[in-house]
């Protein structure tokens, strides 16, 4: 972040993030992170994208690569609330699927596949589910983050209370 | 690689090799052939297929010879039963995914991984697929991708990165979602792709190829409506016969033009003939661009890979780049104007078959301002529904499909001639096979008609071999000039960026896409190394010296064709069928 910009106390421009890390180790990823968190929507748009690779000097392909690397990046609009199942191993076997599924349904959800993307948005925008390889808490498996506070030991029926919290879902 | 010398231990005995030496080469050694179908010689290894692994005593997993240094007493085993047994499962592991289609495949005979299975005795798939298919790239008019094929090696990321600084693909994904893409997953045509297709010759399996147009050609000749001209690139003669089995280097022009008569080609011409027209038209553009004043360095325009990355990359450079249309356009543009009128033969009849080194020729085929001829007989009142001045590219691969699908012995026939008139030609044009060769060629013309005296040594020895960047000082007009020739395109780069930065010493640039030149083009035989590109260069060079003329302006063919049709270079109808124009291209 450029000190212009702090001291402006603002929220800085996406020109402003590039020009204040590019050509450092590393930058891509913190341009990309920097830029998501500027969107409404919390996502990198394609234009967005071709900013930052034409900005960093990176080529698209490149900048694609990275972006679809990492699950936290988003490359379509995300709901407003956000639900984040973890499909790890331990979280699997104490019954995540079920759990995903479970999201999916409340939500009014179709057709997602785990094995061809791992997030989805409801149609009208609510809210995005997504999945994670490990939040890294398997002791606490399985778990579930909602608007950014993870849940642990979650249960159907506690994670069906959750959503309908959220102002939705409840009376389905 | 210093000369210093390491002693390790590989399959119990005792091989020396020099200090910095990777395993793979050190097993060579020791008699030992690692299997691999990641690693490319040139590129930073990518350690990603696990088929090389060893096992080093000492170590507690085992290793990825690709990536493993020698070191003075290591002791390597490379078929322990720890190694075969990791070895098949990597291999098993990448088969799971991969399509059984192998009878129907582009690459069925000269599939790596097909190789690698048979090698292994495969005899049953152990995994099942966990991919769903993704579907197939064919957006361009050079390239297929398929990514169903697709082994994940890396070979294409890092040739397309790292010797052509195009990146027009990386991987994009994670796990198994992990897939080879362009931005976006959108098709390559849309991307910075510039059709070299370096990718489809260094792929291991189907993933990628060029676009096959065999079967179009076979039904052009085999319909008693067409005539079907067939023109070959230089760099065919010297690469024919290795990709037919011969070894690599066989120089095989007349056995080549043999071939393609028994093919059914109508007429057999050579497009060297056009690369010797090149020579007259660019040769007096550069001393028109010297003289009058003009955009310099001029850079040659043959490539076009080349033509496809500067138009991408550094549109602002455009100027720099020489009107003159590729050989392989200039001999469509005439064949179906100059020639169809002496040989009264319907234009519209006329087939152009083109065989190239190249997969970029196929989209250069169809620029849509490639319709010279049909202009040109448009012009003389002619009417019908437009045509391309060639009709297919075929690469050298295709060609020698179609050559074994015939059933045509390659080396058991007699050699033939060209035919008359677009078949003769000088070693001026046969070198345009090579980097350094347009420069050279050009140098030998340019230097006698602005000199107006013999030049002395015909060979131009510093623009020759495998250095990225050559250059070479010339004496003209009583002025000293500076030329350079740069082929793989991040050599390009350096020259470009110099040119951008003001600060470039060159009057006269060549480049050529692929690493080598067209011996090395993106349509050769799969797997080139540098040991094979200097074999093709060298019968490039042989048959330079075998042909009795080796001046493009002394090809009497050509001193014809200005007569009798042309006029002038530079002139009226030269702009009209030879010249063209280039624009940016966003992506």
């Amino acid at each position: 972040m450029s000190s212009t910009a702090i001291m402006k106390n603002r929220v800085p421009s996406l020109d402003e993030i590039i020009e204040a890390r590019k050509g450092k180790a590393g930058a891509l990823l913190g341009i990309l992170e920097d830029a998501q968190g500027l969107e409404e929507h919390r996502y990198l748009s394609e234009d967005t994208l071709r900013r930052i690779a034409l900005g960093t000097g990176t080529p698209l392909s490149t900048v694609y690569s990275v972006a679809t690397f990492y699950s936290f990046f988003n490359l379509a609009p995300q709901g407003k609330h956000s639900i984040v199942v973890c499909r790890g191993t331990a979280c699997h076997t104490r019954g995540s699927l079920e759990l995903l599924e479970t999201a999916l349904a409340r939500l009014g959800i179709d057709g997602f596949r785990e094995d061809e993307c791992n997030s989805i948005t409801s149609l009208d925008a609510f809210a995005s589910v997504r999945t994670v390889a490990c939040f890294g808490q398997c002791a606490l498996a399985p778990v579930v983050e909602v608007d950014g506070t993870l849940h642990s030991r979650v249960t159907v029926g506690k994670l069906a209370s959750l959503i309908s919290k959220l102002g939705k879902g409840g009376d389905k | 690689m210093s000369d210093k010398m390491v002693i390790l231990t590989i399959d119990g005995k005792e091989v020396s090799v020099p200090e910095g030496s990777g395993l793979l080469d050190a097993a060579k050694g020791a008699g030992a052939d690692i299997p691999t179908l990641c690693y490319l010689e040139g590129l930073v290894p990518s350690a990603s297929c696990g088929l090389c692994v060893v096992e080093i005593e000492g170590g507690k997993s085992l290793s990825r010879a690709c990536v493993t240094k020698a070191i003075p007493g290591m002791k390597v085993r490379t078929t322990s039963p720890r190694v075969m047994a990791a070895r098949r499962t990597a291999l098993e592991l990448l088969l799971a995914n991969h399509p059984s289609d192998c009878l129907s495949c582009t690459r069925n005979g000269s599939c790596e991984l097909q190789t690698m299975a048979e090698r292994m005795g495969i005899r049953e798939r152990r995994f099942p697929r966990t991919k769903k298919p993704m579907g197939m790239d064919v957006s361009t008019e050079g390239i297929v991708r398929d990514n169903d094929k697709c082994i994940l090696c890396g070979r294409c990321v890092s040739v397309c990165a790292e010797v052509q600084g195009v990146s027009a693909i990386q991987f994009a994904g994670r796990g198994i979602r992990t897939r080879v893409a362009a931005f976006m997953d959108r098709g390559l045509a849309s991307s910075s792709c510039v059709q070299c297709g370096q990718c489809s010759v260094v792929c291991p399996t189907g993933a990628i190829t060029e676009k096959d147009e065999t079967r179009a050609v076979w039904r052009a000749l085999q319909s008693p409506a067409k005539t079907v001209l067939v023109q070959t690139a230089p760099a065919i003669r010297a690469s024919l016969g290795e990709a037919l089995g011969m070894a690599p280097g066989s120089l095989v022009t007349g056995k080549m033009v043999a071939a393609l008569r028994k093919l059914g080609f109508n007429r057999v011409f050579d497009t060297q003939f056009t690369a010797d027209l090149t020579i007259m038209e660019e040769g007096s553009e550069l001393i028109s661009r010297l003289t009058k004043g003009g955009t310099l360095p001029m850079i040659t325009s043959c490539s076009p890979g080349w033509v496809n990355f500067i138009e991408g990359f550094y549109p602002t450079l455009l100027p720099h780049l020489s009107s003159c249309k590729s050989p392989q356009q200039m001999f469509g543009a005439l064949a179906k104007s100059f020639y169809a009128e002496r040989a009264t033969i319907d234009p519209g009849s006329l087939s152009v078959v083109s065989i190239m080194p190249c997969t970029a020729k196929k989209r250069e085929t169809q620029r849509p301002e490639m319709r010279s001829a049909w202009e040109w007989w448009k012009g003389k009142g002619h009417q019908g529904s437009s045509y391309y001045d060639v009709d297919f590219a075929l690469t050298t691969r295709e060609l020698a499909r179609m050559i074994r699908e015939a059933g045509i012995d390659l080396a058991s026939l007699p050699e033939e001639e060209f035919d008359d008139p677009l078949g003769r030609s000088t070693g001026a044009a046969t070198i345009f096979g090579a980097t350094g060769g347009v420069m050279e060629a050009a140098l030998r013309t340019v230097y006698e008609i602005v000199e107006g005296k013999t030049l002395a040594e015909l060979e131009f020895k510093p623009l020759r071999g495998l250095h990225g960047i050559k250059e070479a000082t010339v004496v003209l007009g009583g002025k000293e000039i500076r030329v350079a020739a740069a082929h793989s395109l991040s050599n390009a780069r350096v020259l470009l960026d110099e040119i951008a930065a003001g600060s470039s010493p060159y009057t006269f640039i060549e480049i050529m896409s692929c690493p080598g030149g067209c011996v090395g083009g993106g349509g050769q035989p799969y797997l080139p190394t540098d040991a094979k590109r200097k074999l093709r260069t060298g019968a490039i060079y042989t048959e330079d010296r075998r042909i009795p003329i080796r001046k493009s302006h002394e090809n009497p063919a050509i001193t014809a064709i200005y007569k009798e049709f042309l006029g002038e270079p530079l002139g009226h109808l030269s702009h009209e069928l030879l010249h063209t124009e280039y624009k940016e291209r966003t992506f």
